[in-house]
């Protein structure tokens, strides 16, 4: 066919689909939600341990409430740069799924923390696990993000 | 599933990238396609324009403050070759893994 050699077109092939692959890269949350989220978690840690039980329930609320408005506008990870928009197709459905899951072990490395530090004799334990966990996620969100996302190929 | 159907325009490996490229996309920034591509102004404004004038791509030019941006994306038309541009390549491939078979 139009004197293409199958070593060209599988070249060809490799090329279009390593164009594709690095635009699969381009999904991800912006840098500043990560922050923003980890000083969501401090804000819970350190009300848990000084906080009245009416505040922690109403700031828990009011921190989930804030990240699902959020987290529907970007989870999508279409808009990590304002210079492209990526097809729904190669943006994925599982990538939402996969920042819930994320979040779901980082309440429970939280917790395990806590409960660490507290059985240690440590002060404050709820907030200091939220800090390990803060740190986690504002200097790493997007890393670990990546990496799961490769590994349920998402 | 697409027609399989060698297209000459889109073959040429800067353009095939290119046009991959904006089908992984809705649409994307003049400034990022030719980050992403590593072309120059004047070459991205020639492959944009060879496209465009196929009817593959369509550009718009935004004001965005007080700076000019062009945003490109693929057409149907141009979709629809580069998908049966692929199955062809595909075509060609299996082709030649399956020797028994006849080649398309």
């Amino acid at each position: 066919m139009d004197g293409i050699t199958p070593d060209q077109a599988r070249a060809a092939l490799d090329a279009a689909g390593q164009a594709r692959r690095q635009m699969a890269r381009e999904v991800g949350l912006p840098r500043g939600y990560w922050w923003g989220m980890a000083c969501g978690w401090l804000v819970l840690g350190v009300l848990g341990d000084l906080g009245p039980g009416w505040l922690v329930a109403a700031a828990t609320l009011a921190f989930g409430a804030g990240h699902a408005t959020l987290a529907s506008r970007l989870l999508g990870g279409r808009h990590r740069t304002g210079g492209v928009q990526l097809s729904a197709d190669v943006a994925g459905r599982r990538t939402p799924l996969v920042v819930i899951g994320m979040l779901v072990a980082l309440v429970g490395v939280t917790v395990v923390a806590a409960i660490a530090l507290d059985a240690d004799g440590a002060g404050h334990p709820g907030s200091w696990s939220a800090l390990l966990v803060a740190a986690v996620i504002g200097f790493g969100g997007p890393e670990l993000l990546r990496v799961l996302r490769r590994w349920v190929r998402a | 599933m697409s027609t399989a159907r060698f297209d000459e325009l889109i073959h040429p490996s800067t353009r095939l990238t290119l046009v991959a490229t904006l089908a992984a996309a809705d649409w994307a920034e003049f400034a990022f396609l030719k980050d992403r591509l590593g072309l120059s102004d004047s070459a991205l404004s020639k492959q944009l324009a060879t496209l465009e004038e196929a009817g593959y791509v369509s550009t718009e030019r935004r004001l965005e403050g007080s700076r000019r941006k062009v945003r490109a994306r693929l057409t149907a038309a141009g979709r629809a070759a580069f998908d049966g541009h692929i199955a062809a390549l595909r075509d060609i491939v299996a082709g030649a893994t399956a020797p028994g078979e006849p080649g398309v």
